[in-house]
């Protein structure tokens, strides 16, 4: 009935593409621009009313802190140095967690024996918040970081706050999503595609490379993404814990403590913004390198 | 195994598969007979169709041709300069072509895994992709193509490591009449121009008729020749002439039972 009336009146059914661009998703674009004007708006307005900065600071204030990362807090360091402290932190553990998980999911995947002795003890010790290794970590590396493990005491760099525990720690947050996508990735490649390379003379090595491997492609990104998402949880939190000296969740708990609460909310837009970015940069990653995903 | 021809050394056959027996595990753990003792011939130059109700073993019989499985009795021989896994190329129903890959380097997987080189294996394949009339979409991705399209594709790429016997497991079992008509059609084409060998499973009892030189049945599970047609029709063959209905009623009878149970 509804489809008689809306032929009648000369109404093309719109497919999704047109829907998106028509003026029937008005409810996104006001989601995107009205709405979170309102929000700060109102956020503005009782922050002023009910001056107590130390609690509730003005958007005016968190905006000003951002507009100047690098500004000295104290002996915390600025927005910007602490930031990239995090980031540098995320991006060494994440590789280390990629080059050992990646191709250890692999081997696993394809080797039933290495898989068979492995995989009890990659599921006892997956369920463990990698936070929970931090004093561990702590206890056995100390403070000793990157460039002491070259011999280099103090290099005066950013390299200095490259601490082995957080490392070891992020490690182990990145490490799991990155190896069990992997592992599913490989032994659910499906079988035909492996048959049809036999069949047009593909050897078995010729097989893994050409065909386990791309088959498996989408999987081992989408645990490369969720490992840099998990490393990036991690650090936040590692960070806000004792032992820790820099670092944006480090900022974030000491700028608490001295009552700097426009600090700690634009650390924390700081921390939700640099996730986005790591999420969307993986997701554009992902999305070049794998367009048939999904679509077999 | 090589075919041994000290007994008939005029004829030349490119596969026999003498009392070929497979049993499989199902999922349930019962043991499940899909072949017993098998035997059949396929001549050089010939196109021998396979037909059987779903489930007798046809794709399994396929698959032991193909290498894929090894029979769990029984002799397969090959012709001389057959190999597995070298010119006897399967086109399968579904998952024909890697949708990782384009078109192109679809049907350039072959010659690539042989280690030919790209610019000597581009040109077999953009003269393959011609011929099976898909010109044009090169650089398409699988999903990109339509269902008899994906068929073509699979076509060129088998072909295009220059098989000396085609496997065809229902290879036009997906696709709509009309499509499967103008495949069935370009298939004759090929396969008469290069006079490769082709073993093709099909349940399509048309199918079988337009496209067989010999049609072989098979009988439910356990798999079992019970009969063995040969189809001296003239090609094209469309299904309206009398003779053409003549062997789809012969063949239909010997189907019978399984088609329409209780007949």
């Amino acid at each position: 009935m509804t489809c008689h009336y809306l032929r009648k009146r000369g109404k093309p059914l719109a497919n999704d593409e047109q829907k998106n661009r028509s003026p029937r998703n008005w409810p996104k674009l006001l989601g995107w621009t009205v709405v979170p004007v309102l929000l700060l708006a109102a956020w503005q307005i009782s922050a002023v009313h009910l001056q107590q900065p130390w609690l509730f600071p003005p958007v005016s204030r968190v905006v000003e802190q951002l507009l100047h990362p690098l500004r000295q807090h104290y002996a915390s360091g600025s927005l910007l140095m602490n930031t990239s402290v995090s980031l540098l932190r995320v991006l060494i553990g994440f590789a280390l967690a990629a080059v050992v998980g990646i191709p250890l999911g692999v081997l696993m995947g394809s080797v039933r024996t290495i898989r068979g002795l492995i995989e009890p003890l990659v599921e006892l010790l997956r369920p463990l918040c990698p936070i929970a290794w931090l004093p561990f970590a702590i206890a056995v590396f100390k403070l000793k970081t990157v460039p002491q493990l070259f011999g280099v005491r103090f290099s005066h760099t950013i390299l200095d706050h490259l601490q082995l525990g957080m490392i070891f720690v992020l490690f182990w947050g990145g490490f799991f999503p990155i190896l069990v996508n992997t592992l599913d990735g490989v032994m659910g490649v499906r079988r035909n595609y492996l048959l049809l390379a036999k069949t047009l003379g593909a050897s078995r090595l010729q097989s893994f490379v050409h065909v386990c491997l791309p088959a498996a492609m989408p999987m081992i990104l989408t645990g490369l993404r969720q490992g840099i998402a998990t490393c990036w949880f991690v650090i936040i939190a590692a960070e806000m814990l004792p032992g820790s000296d820099s670092g944006i969740g480090y900022l974030l708990i000491y700028a608490a403590d001295q009552s700097a609460m426009d600090i700690v909310i634009a650390s924390m837009i700081i921390i939700g913004v640099v996730g986005a970015l790591l999420s969307f940069i993986m997701r554009w990653m992902m999305h070049s390198a794998v367009i048939w995903q999904g679509k077999e | 195994m090589k075919l041994n021809d000290p007994d008939r050394p005029e004829t030349k056959v490119a596969l026999e598969l003498r009392g070929v027996s497979k049993s499989y595990c199902s999922e349930s753990g019962s043991l499940v007979q899909a072949l017993d003792g098998v035997g059949l011939t396929v001549q050089e130059g010939e196109f021998v169709v396979l037909i059987g109700p779903t489930g007798c073993g046809k794709t399994t019989l396929l698959n032991i041709a193909a290498g894929l499985l090894a029979p769990d009795s029984g002799q397969v021989l090959l012709g001389k300069g057959l190999r597995q896994g070298d010119n006897i190329p399967c086109v399968f129903q579904h998952y024909t072509l890697f949708p990782w890959r384009t078109l192109l380097h679809n049907v350039t997987f072959g010659l690539e895994m042989r280690s030919i080189a790209r610019h000597d294996r581009n040109d077999t394949a953009r003269a393959l992709i011609a011929k099976v009339g898909l010109s044009g979409f090169e650089g398409a991705y699988p999903h990109e193509l339509s269902g008899g399209m994906r068929q073509r594709g699979a076509i060129a790429q088998a072909l295009a490591i220059k098989p000396k016997l085609l496997l065809m497991d229902e290879p036009f079992g997906a696709l709509d009449d009309y499509t499967r008509m103008e495949l069935q059609q370009m298939l004759i084409d090929l396969w008469q121009e290069s006079q490769i060998t082709v073993l093709f499973v099909t349940h399509n009892i048309d199918e079988a008729v337009v496209m067989g030189d010999r049609v072989i049945v098979f009988s439910e599970r356990p798999g079992k020749v019970i009969k063995k047609l040969q189809v001296k029709l003239s090609r094209p063959r469309r299904g309206l002439s009398q003779e053409f209905t003549k062997v789809l009623v012969e063949l239909r009878q010997s189907l019978g039972g399984y088609v329409w149970p209780g007949e």
